[in-house]
């Protein structure tokens, strides 16, 4: 797993503005690419973020904080996954990553950012900046 | 003479086939991490049950869901010679949580059921720390807890916030047998492990043999076939105040 705090061009990981996020449904068909489940939660200390990442080993995980209130997560999937895949014949599309442009709702010190992988679930630890 | 506005239909169950006499009704209904419906889902194809009914009502999305090319209430009744299992493929939304409660518990009672079984999960903060999710138990009587057989930890304080939590207290006002299992789970992330732990206390309560290996065989797969399903239940829980159930209760003994 690949953790950055420099600050990069959003379209790096030919990302989307945060603002489509969530692409309506979560999947990204023209970039491949899955929006991942996943949860903040601003503690007294620090901000923990998790993401849900099936079908991802933790070495294909990126993180990185482009600005300091923002995490964005890549993370190529272990196989190419098609809706056909998932039971869904009236829809076409083939996946090969996650990613996720995720906002960060207080000041963080995204230098200090970091994380563990377990059971699929990428643990994301942030201290606050006072 | 003004004619009166047509009045919502909040819950009516259409029964399309045989529903056992005094059955076990077990409910999976969407909830934190997806646990119940995940069981219940897996309850029904492992036990083959056979579809029974339908739930309806004026206070579901304006849905229906195809399954072998067949329109169908994404709210459904399944049943054998002894069980009703009900699932939901739609996030339950707010305003129905009460009617469901209501009328499940009234059905069930017009039906003689023996128990009510209801499928949940309760969140917890470090569940990727936990190897065996606990199943914890609420009942709608003390006496019920030798039917556990040890399988559940009993919650003795608490909130349940949901339809479980009404349908547990209304099983208690009229007298029916109630259970309520809450197992360890993640509380946005649909959680495969949790559900197979769920079952595994169901088959012990109820002397069945759920073959629970096919959850965790596929969790991978039922975690992001069932991504956008928890993301829908998400914004219902989140509405319901289901944060509450990390409060504690105020008032001892």
């Amino acid at each position: 797993m690949s953790v950055e705090s420099k600050k990069v061009s959003r379209d790096e990981y030919g990302g989307q503005p945060e603002t489509s996020a969530m692409h309506g449904s979560g999947w990204n068909v023209a970039a491949a690419c899955i929006e991942p489940l996943y949860n903040v939660l601003v503690a007294a200390t620090e901000v923990l973020l998790t993401i849900d990442l099936p079908y991802v080993t933790e070495k294909s995980v990126k993180l990185r904080c482009p600005a300091n209130d923002v995490v964005e997560i890549y993370a190529e999937t272990s196989r190419k996954i098609t809706f056909k895949d998932l039971g869904v014949k009236h829809r076409h599309g083939e996946f090969t990553c996650y990613h996720a442009r995720i906002r960060i709702p207080v000041p963080v010190d995204e230098a200090r950012i970091n994380s563990k992988f377990k059971r699929g679930v990428l643990e994301v630890h942030i201290p606050r900046l006072k | 003479m003004s004619k009166k506005p047509p009045q919502a239909d909040p819950f009516r169950i259409a029964e399309t086939g045989t529903i056992p006499k005094k059955p076990v009704v077990i409910s999976g209904l969407p909830d934190v991490g997806l646990v119940g419906l995940l069981a219940a889902s897996e309850m029904i194809s492992s036990l083959k049950l056979n579809e029974v009914g339908a739930i309806e009502s004026d206070l579901l999305p304006p849905m229906i869901v195809l399954h072998a090319g067949v329109p169908k209430s994404p709210v459904r009744v399944f049943a054998d010679k002894s069980l009703v299992v009900i699932i939901s493929e739609t996030a339950i939304p707010v305003p129905l949580l009460r009617p469901l409660a209501n009328g499940l518990v009234d059905w069930a009672l017009r039906k003689g059921a023996e128990l009510m079984l209801s499928l949940g999960g309760m969140a917890v903060a470090n569940r990727q720390d936990i190897d065996a999710p606990k199943v914890f138990a609420a009942l709608s009587e003390m006496a019920l807890e030798p039917r556990l057989k040890g399988a559940a930890e009993i919650l003795e304080e608490g909130y349940i916030v949901g339809a479980y939590g009404l349908m547990l207290r209304k099983c208690t006002e009229v007298s029916l047998p109630a259970i309520t299992l809450l197992t360890q789970a993640y509380y946005n992330y649909p959680d495969p492990v949790a559900a197979a732990a769920a079952l595994n206390t169901v088959n012990k309560i109820l002397d069945l043999n759920v073959d629970v290996s096919g959850l965790l065989r596929r969790g991978e797969e039922i975690r992001l076939r069932s991504k956008d399903m928890m993301h829908r239940t998400q914004e219902e829980l989140a509405r319901m105040n289901k944060a509450h159930e990390y409060d504690l209760p105020p008032l001892y003994g």
